[in-house]
Parts: structure tokens; sequence; C-alpha cells
């Protein structure tokens, strides 16, 4: 391509138009994680967070700077010396007797110009105490609570929990070098495990649909031209090779190293000319023959959620809708051949999904944004579906408590360790009374007399009677990311976020999950 | 009940979170550590603390330092504020644009959080010698350049004299990409050090040439194509620069109609930006957690108020959460903490341009632009100009002509502060 130098100031003009408005500029290193429609969901979302501890902060300000819609802090109390000394989001000693919320609230939105929000100054009991408040707390996209009193927290949880409208729970609860949260979710979500990326879906290679099988039996070897048979698509000579593999073979794909060496031999002995690297290309993808499942193990397990009224079959070939083909593929005339096949078979098992939809599912067919129908198939290799259970449900199942602490000791026994804490924080006011005896005395009581507690019970403990009301710097910041992203996971329906609670120990930095 | 100093600033009660680790030990707490006044004078008055790079995990650094109790921080960051910085390097906002990351950073602390010293130094961390490095406590790095830590982690590994306990500066270092990231503690010469752990990176991706100039198939192809091959070809001398905008939208009209032309799809501004300039998604999130693993490990080794990390934390946010501890092991052939020479095959046929290839590509090297000499004897030096002229020769030359087999031959690079000793042998 011959370039002249008045086509370089017109293409160097149009391009520069073409540079990204200030916001996208700003958000440049996230969208290249979650893109516009994460940026829109998180855009859109009201966050409520309850408490105005050095943690709620940190969460807020990693939620704040990549922009959520608005968010709201909840606080009664005024400022201490000890809040000034640890939150950053306070001026020091200046806001020493002043309202908590009221205080942070203006340093959080400095972060972002574009994020609205507002302090309420009203403790968490009394709103859960009148209809209006409940209504209230029920109105946000999600609810953040960080060490809130045991009693506040358990109401709270079964509120949000008693209807699937309601917004999921983020409990985070942590007391010095120690900390756990859990997420509660009514609903099950569905999530694109890992969005934007180049991953691979399944070529139906080894279940080709006929336009495929068609094109792969169609081609003429003997006498075709030399520039055509370098060009034939990789993917066109591995489903000749596995259609001629199972002529031969009673219908199975290789399986031993012997029959893969003798398949990736039969797709060589195809080249007319050493050269063709075509056939090269499509020796080195041969395990995929092998090694690619039909459906992810991950997705044929969602078949079977209880939900389902009848168990899916969605197609003859069980395979998942094929999403828009692979960038791998674009290129010269037969590329764009194989694109338009792909598309053409991802169109017609979109239309094929929607039926089956209104079918089995004719309510929801109705309701549902067709625009939403669109993005499940695209993503449907990567669908995850989060089941949350309620608040301190598995906590009551003492067997399973029990069995845990002895399988994995270290997480259980930190995670009893902070209910063991939260119990005692609930019952008196008065900080000496949390001790290694009581607080030993309560997980004993929690799994039964007869269970002996291993020695990460002790190690656990010993740490929170040191440190029972620290709310450190450094484990607040290390929350605030963490709970954090999984809000932006939650709020972005994008990666997964964690099930169960996930306990984090900042002794000996490790972070596990539990239940 | 006191703070264990009377610096200005304080108020009584300002640290009762801090306090309480600090006055009592832990399970887990190491017999020597001094409980109450003694160890909040040492940490409050005495230590002196090194942060470098004042950008996604520094601005998280600095405010954690500051809020645990460090109160004399210096912090060197040569760069200057971008407008893609503020969606997580919180201490900086629209207005600060265009100034230096460390000088606006260190501001921002010391008025938030009063009596707390912050120390800028806008520079380059090369600028400094032995002498600067000496005067701190404990490192804490916050870098997205694998060339800036190699050269701080072989700096402080050299300034280890075993005579002296104070020259064992400990290396706290994070980094983060996306929802991942990793924390990790150096003792130089006492645990695996960074350039122990070099094979742990990521291969950057490279296309082949033949593919970009003659058979794109992905959007980065004719991006590469628009910046390897156009870019000089149309532009002579002048350099590419990825931060000015009219550059970048020169390439991506270029490699839009290069797009149009193979029919491929994807070809966006952002994607032209981030293929050039290898961008790393960043979130403010991760920052957080990494920044706040970094500065915990400061403040446990700083007080000896808890068992440190050994030596190895990673975390991957994508898919619920994960995270693996471990201990990184030191190896033996490490150039830096090392000593022993690396054993190297190569063929007898192999030339010196060849074996300068396997040096650049190789995951646990990774020299840029080695020179090589062995003995007194110069084999290829990339600078200056009259040696360079006077040892191309020898690139054409097989390395077994110049060196015999089990002999050694040392390469060295401006970048890296240190030499690395191969021992050579024919295969």
């Amino acid at each position: 391509m011959k370039m002249t130098e008045s086509q370089d100031i017109e293409q160097a003009t149009t391009a520069i138009a073409a540079q990204p408005d200030n916001k996208t500029r700003r958000y440049d290193r996230q969208l290249r994680l979650w893109a516009a429609s994460g940026q829109a969901a998180l855009e859109s979302s009201r966050v409520l967070v309850l408490s105005a501890s050095a943690t709620s902060t940190s969460i807020l300000k990693n939620l704040v700077l990549p922009g959520i819609g608005h968010f709201t802090l909840v606080d009664s109390t005024l400022v201490s010396p000890a809040d000034a000394g640890n939150n950053f989001f306070l001026n020091g000693r200046d806001s020493i007797g002043k309202s908590r919320a009221q205080e942070a609230v203006p340093l959080l939105r400095e972060l972002n110009e574009s994020v609205q929000g507002e302090a309420v100054v009203s403790d968490v009991k009394e709103l859960l105490s009148s209809d209006s408040g409940r209504e209230w707390i029920t109105g946000f996209s999600l609810v953040i609570a960080h060490n809130l009193a045991k009693p506040v927290v358990d109401d709270l949880a079964a509120l949000l929990w008693d209807d699937l409208a309601n917004p999921p729970l983020i409990v985070v609860n942590s007391a010095g070098f120690l900390a756990e949260f859990f997420i509660s979710i009514s609903r099950a979500l569905w999530y694109a495990a890992s969005p934007h990326t180049d991953a691979i879906p399944t070529l139906r290679i080894t279940r080709p649909f006929p336009a495929l099988l068609q094109w792969a039996r169609d081609l003429d070897l003997e006498n075709m031209d030399p520039t055509t048979h370098a060009h034939i698509p990789f993917v066109i000579i591995l489903v000749r090779a596995v259609d001629l593999w199972r002529r031969e073979h009673n219908g199975a794909l290789p399986t031993t190293m012997a029959e893969k060496r003798a398949f990736k031999e039969s797709v060589l002995a195809m080249k007319i000319k050493p050269d063709e690297e075509n056939f090269d290309e499509a020796e080195q993808q041969a395990w995929r023959v092998w090694s690619e499942p039909a459906v992810p193990s991950e997705i044929s397990a969602l078949f079977s959620l209880p939900e389902l009224q009848q168990p899916s079959t969605s197609s003859d070939t069980n395979a998942l809708p094929n999403p828009t083909f692979h960038a791998l593929l674009r290129t010269l005339s037969a590329y764009v051949r194989l694109q338009r096949v792909y598309r053409e078979q991802a169109a017609a098992e979109k239309t094929l999904f929607k039926e089956l939809l209104a079918q089995v599912y004719p309510e929801l067919a109705q309701k549902i944004d067709p625009d939403e129908v669109d993005t499940f198939v695209k993503n449907s290799h990567h669908v995850r579906v989060l089941r949350g259970r309620p608040w301190r449900a598995w906590d009551k199942e003492r067997d399973v408590v029990v069995s845990s602490l002895s399988a994995t000791p270290r997480e259980s026994a930190t995670h009893l360790a902070l209910s063991a804490l939260s119990t005692l924080l609930a019952q008196s006011s008065d900080i000496s009374e949390i001790t290694v005896d009581s607080l030993k005395k309560e997980v004993q009581s929690f799994v039964g007399p007869d269970v002996e507690l291993p020695e990460e019970v002790d190690t656990a403990i010993g740490e929170l009677a040191r440190a029972p009301t620290a709310d450190l710097p450094n484990m607040a910041a290390f929350l605030g990311g963490m709970v954090a992203q999984e809000a932006i996971k939650m709020i972005t329906q994008q990666y997964v976020p964690v099930c169960g609670y996930c306990v984090l120990d900042l002794v000996d930095s490790w972070t596990g999950i539990v239940g | 009940m006191t703070n264990g100093n009377a610096s200005s600033g304080d108020w009584e009660g300002r640290y009762f979170h801090v306090d309480q680790i600090l006055d009592r030990p832990g399970p887990r707490t190491d017999p020597s550590f001094l409980a109450g006044e003694e160890v909040k004078d040492f940490l409050r008055n005495k230590c002196k603390i090194l942060v470098i790079g004042a950008g996604g995990l520094g601005c998280e650094i600095l405010a954690n330092l500051a809020l645990s109790g460090f109160k004399d921080i210096h912090v060197i960051d040569m760069d200057t504020i971008d407008i893609s910085n503020l969606n997580r390097q919180f201490l900086f906002r629209q207005k600060d644009v265009g100034q230096p990351k460390a000088i606006v950073a260190a501001e921002f602390i010391m008025n938030r959080i009063p009596g707390v010293k912050v120390t800028p130094y806008y520079g380059k961390i090369q600028d400094k010698d032995d002498d600067y490095y000496m005067q701190f406590n404990l490192v804490i790095c916050g870098l997205d350049s694998v060339e800036a830590r190699r050269w701080i982690n072989a700096t402080l590994v050299n300034l280890v004299d075993p005579e002296n306990p104070e020259s064992l500066k400990p290396l706290i270092d994070g980094g983060t990409e996306g929802f991942k990231g990793q924390a990790r503690v150096i003792l130089p010469t006492v645990t695996s050090c960074y350039e122990c752990s070099l094979d742990m990176l990521n291969k950057p991706t490279a296309f082949p040439i033949c593919t970009i100039a003659n058979t794109p198939r992905l959007p980065e192809h004719c991006i590469e194509w628009a910046s390897v091959l156009e870019w000089p070809r149309v532009h002579g001398d002048q350099k590419l620069d990825t931060d000015d905008p009219e550059h970048i939208g020169w390439l991506y009209s270029i490699a839009s109609a290069r797009a149009k032309e193979f029919k491929i799809e994807g070809v966006s501004w952002s994607l032209t930006q981030g293929v050039v300039k290898n961008i790393i998604p960043a979130i403010a999130s991760t920052n957080a957690i990494i920044a706040a693993s970094c500065c915990n490990e400061a403040f446990k080794i700083a007080t000896s108020s808890a068992a440190y990390l050994n030596n190895y934390f990673m975390l991957i946010g994508t898919d619920g959460v994960y995270s693996y501890t471990f201990e990184h092991e030191r190896r033996e052939d490490c150039p830096v903490c090392g000593g022993e020479a690396l054993d190297v095959s190569i063929g007898k046929e192999w030339t010196v341009e060849r074996l300068i290839e396997m040096l650049v590509e190789k995951q646990d090297i990774q020299i840029k632009k080695p020179s090589l000499s062995s003995g007194a004897k110069h084999i290829y030096f990339q600078a200056p100009p009259q040696l360079e002229e006077a040892t191309r020769p020898n690139l054409e030359k097989m390395v077994s002509e110049l060196v015999p087999d089990g002999g050694e031959i040392t390469v060295t690079a401006s970048s890296l502060p240190f030499s690395l000793s191969l021992r050579v042998k024919y295969v």
C-alpha cells in the first residue's frame, strides 16, 4: 500500500477525532477488564454501606474510584480519637466529635466527581425496627455491613434473604490480624466466568454441524490448486481427518499415545508441499480432538439445577450454542467463509435457544430482555450459577462444622473464633471480658463439649483476645480491596464471586474458604 | 495511656487500634518482641522506610504506612500523573494531571495525616547511590517495571555486608495485573531474591514478523504492522512516542485500514494503545489488597509484633478467591545472590549472535542488550560505539572458537548492576 503525504494527514486527523473521551481515558485500565457493559452496570448501581469504620471507607474507596452510581453511608456515631487515627477518610483531629458518616462522605466523593454519595446519620438497629426503614434498605443494589452487632446482622440478613428481589448482602467481620466476609445472595445469579478473554470455546471439530462436515468432506485435495490447498483452514483439515479416522476406527477417536501420533501423521500426510503452514497448524491443534470436552463440566452441572423444569437436551448435537467465532480464523477468503459458517450456525442455534426458552418457560421468555438472552448465549461457555446460602446456615449444621474443623482446621478455626467474638461482643460492652478462656468456651459450646479442638483454635483465639476491637489500617485496606473485588464481580456479573466464608489471616498471610 | 512518643500532631488515643497489637504479643509472636513503649518509639520516631513507586501500589502503600504509624517515609517516582491513573491512584485529582507523582502524593499524605513526614524524590532509583539506600530500615516496591525491580534487588543484595547486620535491608515487593497480584518478602542474601524467580514471569506475546507482514489474522497483527513496519518506513528516524495521542491515532488509522483489507475485526483505539504500550489492566481493589499485604509485612518486620511472610503470597480473584502462600526457594546459580556460574549447553557451531539471542529470550536470564567477555578477552560489547565496532566481527564467529569447553563467559548489561557468569558446555 503506497502512502502519500496527504493521506497521512487525512488519516491522522480522522484518527484524532476517534481518540477516546476523557471518561474512557480515565477508566481505560479497568475497561480492559469489564468492558463498557460492566462499566454501565457499575454506574447504575446503588450501594449501601453500614458503619463508617476504616474498613467500610476502604471498601467504598475501591468502589467510588471505578465509578459506581451512588453510595449511602449509614452511621450514627461520632468520630472518636481512635477513628481519627486509623481512618484515611476523616480529617484527622479536626473530625473528632463530628458525625463519622458526614465527615467521611465528602472525602470519598472527591475521589470521583461522577459518583453520588450521601451520609445517613442513623442507627442500623433503629432502621431495622421500622417498616419504612426496612423497605428503604431493600431498595439498594447491594448492601455491605462491617462489624455490626451480631443480632443486627442476623436481623438484616433475614430481611434481605426474605425476598428474591432484595439486594445481596456482604457481611464483613474483622479484629486485629483476622477477618472474614460472607456473601448472602438469595437469588441464583449467573456470571460469565472469564469474559473478554481469548479462551477459545469448542470448535466442534469432533461434533461438526452439517455445514462444517460438508465442507470438509467436499474438499477435493488431489485436484485443488496449490494456493487453495495451502489455505484450507486448520479446522476444516481436522474435521476431515477426524471424519476419515472415525470411518477406519468404528467411530472412535484417537485415545492412546500411539493413536494420537498416528492421527497427527495422517494430518501431515495430507500435505502436498512441505511448507504448507496450515497443515502444521492443524497438527499443532490436534490436541483439540482428544482434549476438548463438548460441554465444560461446570456447565453440564447446570442442567441438574432444581429450578429447571425438565431435563434440557438443548439440541441433538449436545453442544452449547456457538459464540461468534474466534479471531484466530479471520484471514483470507477461506477463513472468511469459515467465519461465516460458524456465524450462521451460531445464529441458527440462538434461534433454537430462544424457541426452547419460549417453549419451556413461556412466562420468562415474555419478560426477559432480548439483549440479555443474546449476552447469555454468547457467554454460554463461561456461565456459572452462584447459589447463595443464608447467613449462618452452615454454622447450624454442627456435624458439618465439626468435620470441617478437622479437614480444614486453620480456616474453620478462624471462622469459629470470629463467630465466638461476635457473640461475646454482643453480650457485653465490657471488652475485658473477652479473653482466651471466654472465647474458647464459646467455641467449645458451639461445636459441642465432646469435640476436641485443634491447636489452630488456640492460635486464632489468641490473636483475637489480643486485639478484639482493632480495625488495623492494613487489614482495613486488605479487606477493602477483597470486598470491593467481590462487589464489582456481583454488580457487573462478570468473573465469579466467592461462595462461603472467605477467611483471612494476616499473620501468616493466607486466605481460605469454609462453608 | 501514652503513645510512646510526644511528636507533634499526635493526640490521645490516636493509635488505639494499632496499639492493641503493640501492647501485647500474640500466639505466633517471636519472643524477641518488646511489647509496649520501646517498639512504638522505634516505629514512630526511629524507623525510616523507602517506598519505590508512587503509582497504583505506591499511593496505597503511603496511606497504609502513615496510618500504621511510620512517620519518616521517603518516596521515589520518575513519572508524572496521567488521566488514566485516576481510576485507582487515589491521592491524585484531575487538577494534578502532569504533575510529578512523588511530590503530589507526599503532599497529600502530609495534609491528610498530621505528623507524618514524607520526603519525595522525583527521579530515577538509579540516580541514588549505596549511601542513600543505607539510610533506610526497610524498602517497599510498588513498581510496574521488571528492569527497575532487578536493579533495586541487585543493589540491596550488593549492599549486604556480613559484618554489619544493619546493611541487610528487607525488600518487600508487590505487583498486580487485573484481579491478580502478588506480594513477597525478600531478605537479601538470606531468602530467594527477585532474580531467583525471574522465570516465573509471563513471557510477553511476540508475533512472528512473517505473520505480521504477510498473513495477519488478529487485530494485534494489524497494530504490530502499523507500529513495527509502517511507522519506521513512513516516519524514518522520528521515534514513536506511545504517549502522544497523534502517534497512537496514526497507528490506529493505519491498523484499521490494514484490518479492513484483511476483513479482520476488533482494531480499536484502546486496543492499539494497549498493544503498543503493553498496557496491563489495573484496578483500585487489587492494588489495595497487595499494597496492604506489603505494608502489613513492613509493619510486622519493623515491630516484630507477629511472624512475617515467608516469603511469597499470590492472589487470583477472577474465579472466587484463590490465594497461595509459599516459600520460594533460592537459586544456587542466581546471578545476583547465588554466586555459582550458570551452566549453559550450546551447539559447537553456535555463533556469538545466536548465543546473544538465546540470552535475550531465556526466561531465567532476560538480558536485553548483553555484552560478553571471557576473562580479559572482549567477545562482544554493545557500547561504547568504538568497542562495539571493534567486536562486531565476532558476532559471526563460533563461540567455540573464542571460549574453550567448560570456560566462563561474563555477561553484563548497562541496565543491570550485576554481571552473570555462564559456564559453557558444547554439545
